[in-house]
């Protein structure tokens, strides 16, 4: 069976995937690169701390709204 | 202060806490409250990804290295976006095929490759029993350092010791009990498959401790000896501007490619290290639990890791810039700072941190080693015990002592040594050589064994050599010429810069050369290499986990003396113990079919077999499982044989609702109900609309010998575009997709599809979902039934297109009835037919032959078959001579009938024109010969003139068999020939023709080939001497009789009603 919607989710994984491992390496990381302080705290130690509950985040997000996708849970007796 | 007692009693105190942990969880399973349905514990337990070395190893990387520890964290949470479908997939496959460790994985895989799992095996053991000495020698020397600082007496500890031998120690001890500890609850049976509650809970109880520990010691240092993270960061940097490094990228210590490699390295350690694997695969419960770690597992780390930077700049402050305790900093900022108390807690989280990995990793070692290094030996030397359960049991546990003391052993012998400290990164990097061969496995189906083989071995040689060797060096084993120069001065092959790569760091090096080797050997070969048939299957068991319908033909197999179900818990019971054996099968035997006589049918055995063979797969590994498996059936003389599936595709299992087994009852009534077939295809589409409130449902078939799929049933609403028209076939709509490649496609949401040329029809009509399943015959796809909802999304689970899948089935069986019924009435169509040429041929014979005073004729003509070929004829001339006539067409067709038609109506035609039997068959000859050539039959004939007042008979013959002439006065047969060939060979034939002169009493008989080539049982033919001696016998008799006399005594010599040939005899008297 080939279900357009599962598709969709793991295509949305996938994205997330490559754009955060794009956004940890060089040479965007260099952007950040920098001990100097923001808020008192070094901008690339900033980043990071707030770079990655960010993604923790987002993953949050993804998990809960595809709980909400009838893919897994709807039955057909239910319309 | 705390004495050393103190300390070693809340130890001790803490391991018997951890037990009781285990036991409370294993309680909790036997009174049927599992621990491990809460997804917390599993997301807990995952983190036994950190162990000492993130601990007490973190702090000291950020404070000699900067912000090098951190990639090791990114890693994981990068890597849990795929969790969704890359970890929930291994889970599926682990299940289904009861895979306990990566080795198992790897092995299930490549075609249960015995090679590949004792592979995987030593690299992993190899790889990870350093690892564990790493975590002793965590904690003997924070045992030390704890000892040393805070208790009144230095060296009570050793007094404790002192009665001991003198090699033995705390880490000793600490080996023991968790030997203990992994036996006890990690290898109390030997069904790795099964679940480990007490080992699990333990661990993500020491998860939750070692995370209070460091968040503790975290906020002490943060918020009570500085004032904060901002506080940490000034003060640093203003104290130490020159390693204002340490908070960069980029550098010396920490260029960029390290940092992506360490990120790759983390990304693959976290899913393929074998405690990681077992925590995360094996031990899983519900996919679910999946979801939520998802977020969980990343949020642990980047709790463990929120103090690091703070704890190791604050240690750096209060130090004054010594780093050679950086990686104790986490245990003496308290203990200098005199906070004994928090530094014991802080001892206590290393603790756990260390025995988590070690237990974790000790029974997923010996696993691996019982199931690809031992089973295989056990196999080869073929043991016969009776029962080795016992010893296999045994035999793990062991395994667990071995692998902890050899890392207590590593940790005696080269505890400070080069190699063990960064053995942590050595070991990522060896478990990363698994990742082309399982990834590849998961995604590629013609990723085969040889390709994983060759690739994992590349990759582990070159590991060896770029990693091992160099820390080998450094550790002082090795000269280190080789580092300087190359082996045997070879510079090219110097293990720091190979093939002339140079300016990277030792892990980026090893990274790229294993990688690339292992990666261009797995993908090579993969193409290359053939893979059986067996090995294709097991490959698509894997790759296609996810689909419904198996991506590989399901081959219906039977065994041929099939053990039976005693036999198999018997066979079974002698591997896994009889409870065991008993336990599984009751509960596989729940799920089936048993049929009256409390057997399985024998389609079922089959099935039984490939379980028993992933029951035992869970025991000792999939490989010998199949060895031990196969060896048993072939002993036993037992075989798979191939079974061809007369029952198509209906299938559906128990677990199918009610609903769903009543509208599959009434399709099936509807199938059988005998309508015609438009009213049965109706009916259906009828039942289903109504039952699921579908918009529209259509039934397509393919129109013969087009590429058109044409609406044969339609039921609802449609605009012309939608339902009504024709499809032609290609992939660019989901219906010829889904004929053309025979799988059902579900359309749940159709915001969401990628069919352009479907989206138009799709849009115009408002059609929220949509289902396409084929409808196959004996493979091949014939039609399609769909069905369209412009109200409902997403109702189409996994369990109606089951249901959808078993209608388009019973509409393939109406499908097949209409055709056979068609069938039917065509051949009735065609007998009815040939009744009729019977009856027009059976008129073309004399129907009843005169009676006449000077002689008396009879004749016979008995058809093999409706029409045939034989011909004979009476006729009487103006001039009182009497024709008689017998002649034989090839064949039994209706092209024979035709021609003896031909014959009759030529012979009749030129009654008046020719008056000699010889002038008869030369114009026959003649007639004939064009249409016999064509038709390549040919006809015999032999044609006789009697003139009853002279007693004068003239013939000739044209190839017949000769008629018997039974003269009376001389009491003998004579045989009337004449020469003259068949027709239709020749142009000109000269046809003889003779006379003879007849006298009363004279019996003539014609007959055709069918009565002397009559064949007895024996293969004897009935011959011209048996017949000649009939007619003598009854030469008195009347010519009816002696036809009935030929006709019983042939049938009599052949034992048989029936002829095979066409018999035909015409028999005339010479009364006067």
């Amino acid at each position: 069976m080939k279900d357009v919607q599962a598709n969709s989710i793991k295509e949305a994984w996938i994205i997330s995937l490559i754009l955060g491992f794009i956004m940890i390496n060089f040479p965007f990381i260099h952007i950040f690169n920098s001990a100097d302080p923001v808020l008192g705290i070094p901008k690339i130690v900033l980043y990071f701390f707030i770079g990655w509950p960010s993604s923790i985040a987002v993953i949050w997000f993804f998990v809960r709204s595809s709980k909400d996708k009838p893919l897994d849970k709807q039955t057909v007796t239910e319309d | 202060m705390i004495s050393a007692q103190t300390i070693l009693f809340i130890s001790l105190g803490y391991f018997a806490l951890l037990f009781l942990v285990a036991l409370f969880a294993e309680k909790c399973r036997r009174t049927g409250t599992c621990l491990l349905k809460n997804s917390h514990i599993y997301s807990l337990s995952l983190a036994v990804y950190c162990t000492s070395w993130t601990f007490y190893g973190s702090v000291g990387k950020a404070a000699t290295s900067g912000l090098e520890f951190l990639p090791i964290y990114l890693g994981p949470t990068l890597i849990a976006f795929t969790w969704w479908f890359l970890l929930r997939k291994m889970v599926l496959i682990s299940k289904q095929q009861n895979i306990t460790n990566i080795a198992d994985f790897l092995s299930s895989r490549y075609d249960r490759s015995t090679v590949l799992g004792a592979i995987v095996t030593l690299f992993a053991v190899f790889g990870i029993t350093p690892y564990i000495a790493l975590q002793l020698k965590a904690i003997a020397h924070t045992l030390e350092i704890l000892s040393s600082q805070i208790s009144v007496q230095q060296d009570s500890l050793n007094t404790y010791a002192s009665n001991l031998p003198s090699n033995i120690d705390m880490a000793f001890f600490v080996a023991l009990l968790l030997a203990l500890f992994g036996i006890l609850f990690g290898a109390r049976t030997l069904d790795s498959s099964e679940k480990h509650e007490g080992l699990v809970v333990a661990v993500a109880f020491e998860s939750l401790v070692k995370l209070i520990a460091f968040i503790a010691v975290g906020i002490f240092v943060t918020y009570g000896l500085f004032d904060g993270f901002v506080d940490i960061f000034q003060r640093f940097q203003e104290q130490f501007p020159e390693r204002s490094d340490l908070l960069l990228l980029g550098t010396e210590q920490t260029p960029y490619t390290k940092w992506f490699t360490l990120i790759i390295l983390s990304m693959m350690a976290v899913m393929f290290l074998p405690r990681q694997f077992h925590i995360m695969i094996t031990e899983n419960t519900n996919e679910q639990h999946i979801k939520s770690a998802m977020w969980k597992f990343p949020a642990y780390l980047f709790l463990i890791n929120l103090f690091v930077l703070p704890i190791a700049l604050g240690g750096l402050i209060i130090n004054g810039g010594d780093t050679s305790q950086a990686d104790y900093f986490v245990l003496t900022l308290p203990l200098s700072t005199g906070h004994p108390w928090l530094a014991l807690l802080v001892f206590i989280g290393g603790l756990s941190a260390s025995a988590g990995m070690v237990m974790v990793s000790s029974v997923a070692l010996a696993t691996m080693i019982l199931n690809h290094l031992v089973m295989p030996i056990i196999l080869k030397m073929n043991i016969k015990a009776l029962n080795i359960s016992g010893f296999l049991i045994n035999i793990k546990r062991l395994g667990i002592i071995v692998v902890i003391f050899i890392g207590y052993f590593y940790f005696k012998i080269i505890g400070d040594s080069y190699a063990l400290v960064n053995m942590g990164l050595i070991s990522f990097a060896a478990v990363t050589q698994f990742a082309p061969a399982v990834i590849g496995g998961l995604f590629w189906k013609r990723a085969n064994r040889k390709a994983a083989i060759t690739g994992i071995s590349c990759g582990f040689a070159i590991w060896f050599y770029t990693l091992l060797i160099p820390a080998f060096v450094r550790s002082g084993w090795f000269s280190s010429d080789i580092l300087e120069n190359g082996p045997y001065g070879i510079s090219l092959l110097n293990p720091l810069e190979l093939f002339g790569l140079y300016g990277f760091d030792i892990y980026t090096h090893s990274l790229f050369w294993s990688m690339l080797f292992n990666f261009a050997a797995y993908l090579t070969i993969s193409f290359y290499a053939r893979q059986s048939d067996d090995e294709a299957i097991q490959a698509a068991k894997f790759v296609d986990v996810f689909e419904i319908e198996p991506g590989y033909p399901e081959k219906l197999t039977r065994i041929s003396k099939a053990p039976t179900i005693m036999e198999f818990i018997e066979f079974m019971s002698k591997l896994i113990g009889e409870k065991a054996a008993q336990r599984a099968i009751t509960e596989y035997l729940s799920h089936q079919d048993i049929d009256t006589r409390g057997s399985l049918s024998d389609h079922e055995i089959p099935n039984l077999k490939s379980f028993t063979e992933r029951t035992l797969a869970g025991h000792v590994g999939a490989a010998p499982a199949r060895i031990i498996l196969e060896n048993y059936l072939s002993a036993r003389g037992s075989e798979m044989e191939d079974v061809f599936d007369i029952f198509g595709t209906v299938t559906i299992n128990h677990a199918s609702s009610r609903e769903q087994l009543s509208v599959l009852y009434d399709t099936a009534q509807i199938v059988s109900s005998g309508e015609d077939f438009q009213k049965t295809l109706d009916n259906i589409l009828e039942l289903l609309a109504q039952q699921f409130k579908f918009d529209l449902c259509v039934i397509r078939f393919l129109e013969p010998e087009s590429t058109t799929l044409i609406v044969k049933s339609l039921i609802g609403e449609s605009s012309d575009h939608f339902g009504q028209f024709e499809r032609n076939l290609n992939m660019e709509t989901y219906i010829g997709q889904t004929f053309l490649s025979n799988v059902t496609t579900v359309v749940n949401d159709t915001e969401f599809i990628d069919k352009p040329l479907s989206a138009q029809h799709i849009k115009r009509d408002k059609v929220t979902c949509l289902a396409h399943t084929p409808i196959v015959s004996n493979g091949e796809p014939i039609g399609v039934l769909s069905a369209f909802s412009k109200t409902a999304k997403g109702i189409f689970t996994e369990e109606f297109i089951a249901l959808f899948e078993n209608i388009a089935a019973q509409i393939c069986i109406a499908w097949r009835n209409d055709q056979q019924l068609q069938k039917l009435l065509q051949v009735r169509e065609q007998e009815r037919e040939m009744q009729i040429a019977k009856d027009i041929q059976k008129g073309l014979l004399p129907a009843n032959l005169p009676q006449l005073d000077n002689i008396a004729v009879a004749g016979l003509c008995v058809p093999a078959h409706q029409v045939g070929g034989d011909y004979y004829d009476f006729i009487e001339r103006d001039n009182a001579t009497y024709d008689l006539i017998i002649a034989d067409v090839s064949g039994h067709s209706i092209g024979s009938a035709l021609i003896m038609a031909e014959t009759r109506t030529f012979i009749h035609a030129r009654m008046e024109s020719t008056k000699r039997p010889a002038d008869m068959l030369q114009e026959l000859n003649a007639y004939f010969l064009k249409d016999l050539d064509r038709s390549e039959l040919f006809v015999t004939m032999f044609y006789l003139q009697y003139n009853p007042v002279n007693h004068r008979l003239i013939y000739s013959n044209a190839g017949h068999n000769t008629p018997l002439l039974w003269k009376k006065q001389t009491q003998q047969i004579l045989t009337l020939d004449g020469e003259g060939l068949i027709f239709g060979i020749k142009r000109d034939i000269s046809f003889e023709q003779k006379a003879i002169d007849l006298e009363p009493g004279d019996v003539l008989l014609l007959y055709t080939d069918g009565i002397i080539e009559a064949e007895s049982k024996d293969g004897i033919f009935f011959g011209i001497e048996r017949l000649e001696k009939l007619v003598a016998e009854y030469s008195d008799s009347e010519p009816d009789e002696l036809i009935d006399q030929i006709m019983t005594q042939v049938r009599i010599f052949t034992g048989m009603r029936h002829f095979n040939d066409d018999v035909t005899m015409v028999v005339m008297n010479v009364l006067k």
